[in-house]
């Protein structure tokens, strides 16, 4: 028991940064902290299962729970929206790319599957082969998607003139 | 444009980026609010009414081969008089008994191929139910497909592991059965449960 706690202890701490960071980028505060605090209890009932890399890991479980935390949020949002007819959210334009805010609409648009390979290559830092842990695909399948959603968002990012060059001289 | 500039590009916009550390008493918090909370490996030692309060959430991953003698009492107790399905059970001279985990309610069930059985399954075979003690279910081994030669094999009928078992869900005194298992851990979602459910044996006989 005691063991298990000092082993728990000394992984949670890089696990509870990593995975509160995972959450900022793709959640509201408050939802982040319900999905951590689960997202943790369950790498504590399943210390015994975690690998030893276990970032990849910690994240797949957090996606899951995400994943489980947004279903009810949608279930909700529905209900919400048969009983009061709000003002209309304000429109995103699909305007040109031209800041780094606009490249966090740029990731919007693209497929959800290929935003979200490109935030756990560049975001998460982590390789195909992690990146395939996370998700429960193949080290091949990461490596080949990740390849087609860099080559996307390449194109996006030149059609919409956002070249690097450019960043910095900005007005 | 590079990857590392592709990546440098997409890092400006981390939304992360800026997030403060978490204080380390919110992290101490959270590390104890966590670790209150009861979790379940070792398998009980006897039927207390504090199993109940187990998470069903089975820590699956130990195979305990427990050593002959110390499990032979299972073969040798006296037979409490309904001995199913006339398994007279063959008191050899030295018995193995496995102990085997359930995946428990985190399993996720896709449909089984032979192939995903026969790569993940480090042990798989026939077995006949001979006693159900509470929440363990001695099986006598039939056949065995994958694994090491074993006689019997202790599994837990805890409402969360045997869910996914095929047919009845639940292992029952003189049922065959065709029970899968990776890392110490039964194989559910079609891999393992009742040898006449349609389909199960066929699976067996193509994977091993």
């Amino acid at each position: 028991m005691d063991a298990r706690r000092e082993r728990f202890e000394a992984i949670a701490p890089a696990v509870i940064d990593a995975v509160r960071r995972y959450l900022a980028r793709r959640t509201d505060p408050a939802t982040a902290d319900d999905v951590l605090s689960e997202t943790l209890l369950i790498c504590w009932r399943r210390l015994d299962e975690m690998p030893p890399e276990h970032l990849p890991w910690a994240y797949g479980v957090a996606r899951n729970c995400l994943a489980n935390a947004e279903r009810g949020r949608r279930r909700q949002a529905r209900l919400t929206a048969r009983i009061a007819i709000l003002d209309p959210p304000p429109e995103a334009v699909a305007g040109p790319a031209a800041s780094d805010t606009d490249l966090t609409a740029v990731l919007a648009a693209m497929r959800p599957e290929d935003a979200e390979l490109l935030r756990l290559w560049a975001w998460e830092d982590l390789t195909p082969p992690q990146i395939a842990l996370v998700l429960g695909i193949s080290a091949n399948a990461a490596t080949i998607r990740l390849h087609r959603s860099k080559q996307r968002l390449r194109k996006l990012i030149e059609a919409a003139g956002h070249e690097e060059s450019t960043e910095g001289s900005r007005p | 444009m590079t990857d590392d500039d592709l990546r440098t590009t997409l890092r400006r916009a981390d939304p992360a980026a800026s997030l403060p550390p978490l204080a380390p008493t919110r992290v101490a918090h959270l590390l104890e609010q966590t670790m209150a909370t009861p979790y379940a490996d070792a398998p009980a030692q006897t039927a207390t009414p504090s199993r109940w309060r187990r998470p069903a959430l089975l820590a699956a991953a130990t195979v305990i081969a427990l050593a002959a003698a110390g499990a032979g009492w299972l073969t040798l107790r006296p037979s409490s008089g309904d001995d199913p399905a006339g398994t007279a059970a063959p008191v050899s001279a030295a018995p193995s008994v496995t102990r085997l985990t359930g995946s428990g309610i985190a399993a996720k069930c896709i449909a089984p191929t032979a192939q995903v059985l026969a790569e993940r399954a480090d042990l798989a075979f026939a077995a006949t139910v001979r006693d159900v003690a509470g929440d363990t279910v001695t099986l006598q081994v039939t056949h065995v497909y994958k694994g090491a030669a074993i006689d019997l094999i202790e599994v837990p009928q805890a409402p969360g592991a045997s869910e996914g078992l095929m047919g009845s869900g639940a292992f029952e005194a003189g049922k065959k059965y065709l029970v899968a298992a990776s890392q110490g851990s039964i194989m559910t979602c079609g891999y393992s449960g009742e040898a006449d459910v349609e389909g199960l044996s066929a699976l067996y006989d193509t994977a091993f």
